[in-house]
């Protein structure tokens, strides 16, 4: 453990620890554009120079590639360091071209936070600029080479972190440029972390282009509702609409990463067709009215045809908030189905998923990075889950062995994958006796879970689930007895549904004489609805998602639900005229158009006491009170012992 | 004799007063009628144009997050050839408080505070102005400035054309 002085300040860190760190450990930011801490070093950018007073090293030196050693006297504010780094922002600004006004990481630029720290105003150099010509790299990524400062941060990611193959460097001095050989979509499904690991605007979101600042955006903590990693990221919206996402840090899951699917797919959220009116036999009424009517209905139908009848539908995207309150009213009616799946197959398999894996030997993202010996049972994760895919490569890179258990080879398009693996045809063939730390990992299709009993123990698991929130889900269907919907109805009995945030696929709609259903996406079933409520997604809601691991994680309301301000029809701007014009109504509104929803869990609370006249009991109380206070800007929390054991 | 002393004192500020009186007097009756502003007075806000007649405003969001007072919305859009310009501009004159923080704030000289005056409305809702109403046709107070001829990334000049550039580098060669 090696001692130094920083700045004055004692500091003692983890052999190994670079002196940027090791300042940073102590809150003192040394300027830097190529170093990352996810990334290898390049020391590239020459700005994290402090200077040594006393000590092995004495001079000028480079604070990210310097170890910390003993007696080290570290200087970041000496005159001769603040020199050294004035000088270095001026020589990579003489190529930087004059376009901050017109260019997306303007406000959230590292190069333009150090330039302005650094003290460069006034340009000397008299010289002419070199410029590049830019590539086309796809939907997602725009490219503007002329403002690189040749950090290397791209390329390392590209290619060593995320195994990338068609993006590197060329050319040599000041003619470095960094793309692809010839234009055309970049082949990783990680490409769009350029956008956050570039100090400057080389790469910016295309999906986002010139809409909006930094300082005007709304975010919130988040979590991805794409797959059952629970990589976390941040919405970051203007006027209503989700702009941008961008990876948000969690060292236990994602580290800093998400996938492109996470960051460039807004298109339920920002879909125009989302449904936002509230329904009641298909004739738009308030949000408040059509409670009421939905509460009446329940009433009256529960009366007419009793309360086994009626199911009360949650999915595996419901929050758990909601999914707890789902079973609150449930219990109110008693014999009232409840059900949280619609397959039974599926059912079974999230809950046996749950239930096989014991405290702690489920794997989280981070553990995966350090595994020594992985394997991967029959799944395309490229398809299903990226991150865990980046997540081994990370342990490949460090030197684990990696297997795919693999009976028939053709189904699977191992050349997607960004690590290499040997294909092995049965699970008993991966020598995990020698592993020391083993993960087995398995797609949520997965389902001879019998097979994996021969694991040796002290092997974790990587068991993905379909959804964000099917180990909630399942968690919720085993507590409250709940049952696959398809059983329920097989059951003859059922002849209402309230669907919340649930797809029900269109034939299990047939045949019931009462369908009401709450959502926010567009999935068909607001015009069979007799009544609809809408919801508030969940970027604009909050609530807590479990991932596979059994890791509860909060998420909080980024944005307040509504139409998006661009493209506003022209039925919000009091004129009777089709075309609107290009401004925003000049109309004063209490709501916003079409922000009249409400989450999923209110929607329940109202519901219950609409129908019971007393307020909805507190949802993390009791077996679910350790969930009640979790930092959506921590690492989320395992759940315990007690709540997986059932 | 002090009282011959006061009554001259009282004549004399009397002949000051009734002097004034038959002068021609120094107010005008606004807003009927305008008294010409020196040139660089800071007066309401104009959107200006470039010396080839586009609009200078690139939408860059740095008005709106320069005032102080919030007044300033706009969206930015993109035309087919990447000229950023704003979709729609609106100020809330209701607000603005004409400090000029967002005239100084505009790296392209778009937003400037002419030397008209700004009318007063009954309608607080006639104090909203858009784009078409704050649009000029000249370029105000900088007559040469054209943003997009230093900007360096080839919107109105192809890339590597401005005065100040190397025509693009070609990768593929490894001569020096």
């Amino acid at each position: 453990m090696p001692k130094l002085i920083i700045d004055d300040i004692e500091v003692e860190v983890p052999a190994g620890t670079s002196v940027l760190e090791a300042a940073r450990s102590v809150g003192i930011t040394i300027p830097h554009f190529c170093y990352h801490p996810a990334l290898a070093i390049a020391a590239a950018c020459r700005l994290c120079a402090v200077k040594m007073l006393d000590g092995p090293v004495k001079g000028i030196q480079m604070s990210c590639a310097l170890p910390a050693q003993d007696g080290m006297v570290v200087s970041t504010t000496d005159p001769d360091a603040l020199k050294m780094r004035k000088l270095v922002i001026e020589w990579l600004m003489i190529n930087h071209p004059h376009d901050c006004p017109v260019c997306d990481e303007g406000g959230e630029c590292l190069l333009q936070d150090f330039t302005i720290a650094g003290g460069h105003g006034i340009r000397r150099y008299q010289g002419k600029k070199r410029t590049h010509v830019n590539q086309y790299l796809g939907e997602g990524i725009y490219h503007e080479m002329n403002r690189c400062i040749q950090c290397y941060r791209c390329v390392r990611f590209y290619q060593e972190y995320a195994g990338g193959t068609d993006f590197g460097v060329t050319g040599c001095a000041g003619r470095v440029y960094f793309g692809r050989f010839d234009d055309g979509p970049l082949e990783s499904p990680f490409s769009g972390n350029l956008v956050d690991i570039c100090p400057t605007g080389v790469f910016t979101d295309k999906t986002g282009r010139f809409r909006a600042r930094y300082w005007d955006y709304q975010y919130a903590p988040s979590i991805c509702p794409h797959c059952s990693a629970g990589c976390n990221l941040s919405p970051q919206a203007y006027h209503r609409e989700v702009i941008k996402i961008v990876a948000r840090r969690n060292d236990e899951v994602n580290g800093w990463f998400i996938c492109d699917r996470a960051r460039f797919d807004k298109s339920d959220l920002n879909d125009p067709l989302r449904p936002r009116q509230a329904l009641v036999d298909g004739s738009p009424v308030e949000w408040e009215a059509a409670l009421n009517a939905l509460a009446t209905r329940l009433r009256e139908f529960v009366q007419s045809h009793g309360a086994d009848s009626l199911a009360l539908v949650g999915s595996t995207r419901l929050s758990l908030e909601a999914g707890i309150l789902l079973a609150e009213l449930a219990a109110r009616y008693k014999g009232v189905r409840l059900c949280y799946f619609i397959d039974p197959a599926e059912a079974q398999l999230s809950l046996s998923k749950v239930e096989w894996v014991p405290a702690g030997m489920a794997a989280s993202q981070a553990e995966l990075r350090e595994a020594d010996f992985i394997a991967i049972l029959p799944c395309d994760l490229m398809e299903e889950s990226p991150m865990i895919a980046l997540a081994i490569r990370q342990a490949f890179v460090k030197g684990a062995k990696v297997y795919l258990v693999a009976p028939h080879l053709t189904a699977l398009n191992l050349e997607r994958l960004p690590f290499q693996v040997q294909v092995v045809p049965e699970l008993a063939d991966v020598p995990l006796g020698e592993a020391k730390r083993g993960i087995v990992v398995a797609g949520a299709g997965f389902a001879d879970l019998k097979g994996l009993e021969a694991v040796p123990t002290g092997v974790k698991f990587v068991l993905l689930q379909p959804g964000p929130n099917s180990f909630g889900a399942a968690l919720l269907a085993r507590e409250y007895r709940a049952v696959p919907l398809r059983e329920a109805i097989a059951s003859g009995k059922v002849k209402g549904i309230l669907a919340l945030e649930t797809d029900l696929p269109e034939e299990l709609r047939q045949g019931l004489t009462f369908f009401a259903a709450a959502d926010w996406r567009n999935n068909g079933a607001a015009e069979p609805a007799s009544v609809f409520l809408p919801t508030s997604a969940w970027a604009e809601t909050g609530g807590t998602w479990i991932n596979y691991e059994g890791r509860a994680q909060r998420y909080r309301q980024a944005y307040k639900t509504g139409l998006p301000l661009r493209g506003l029809p022209a039925r919000y701007y009091g004129s009777q005229e089709a075309e609107p014009p290009a401004h925003p109504p000049r109309v004063h509104r209490a709501v916003a158009p079409g922000g009249d929803t409400r989450s999923a869990w209110m929607l329940v609370a109202e519901l219950i006491f609409k129908l019971t006249g007393e307020p909805a009991a507190e949802p993390y109380a009791g077996k679910w009170a350790p969930l009640k206070h979790i930092d959506p800007e921590g690492p989320g929390m395992r759940l315990p012992a007690e709540l997986l054991a059932g | 004799m002090s009282l011959l002393s006061d009554i001259q004192a009282i004549l004399t500020g009397l002949a000051i007063t009734f002097s004034h009186i038959f002068r021609k007097p120094v107010t005008v009756s606004y807003p009927e009628e305008k008294r010409p502003m020196p040139e660089r007075f800071r007066g309401s806000i104009v959107l200006t144009r470039d010396p080839d007649g586009e609009e200078r405003c690139v939408a860059c969001y740095l008005c709106s997050g320069a005032c102080p007072v919030d007044c300033i919305s706009m969206a930015a859009a993109e035309t087919p050839n990447g000229r950023r310009y704003a979709a729609w501009f609106r100020i809330n004159f209701a607000r603005c408080i004409l400090c000029g923080l967002c005239a100084e704030a505009c790296p392209t000289l778009a937003i400037q505070m002419s030397s008209e005056m700004f009318p007063c409305k009954r309608d607080v809702m006639n104090m909203l102005y858009e784009k078409e109403d704050l649009l000029i046709d000249g370029t105000g107070k900088d007559p040469n400035y054209n943003f997009y001829r230093h900007a360096g990334i080839g919107v109105v000049t192809p890339r590597g054309a401005n005065p100040d550039e190397h025509p693009p580098v070609d990768v593929r060669t490894i001569l020096p």
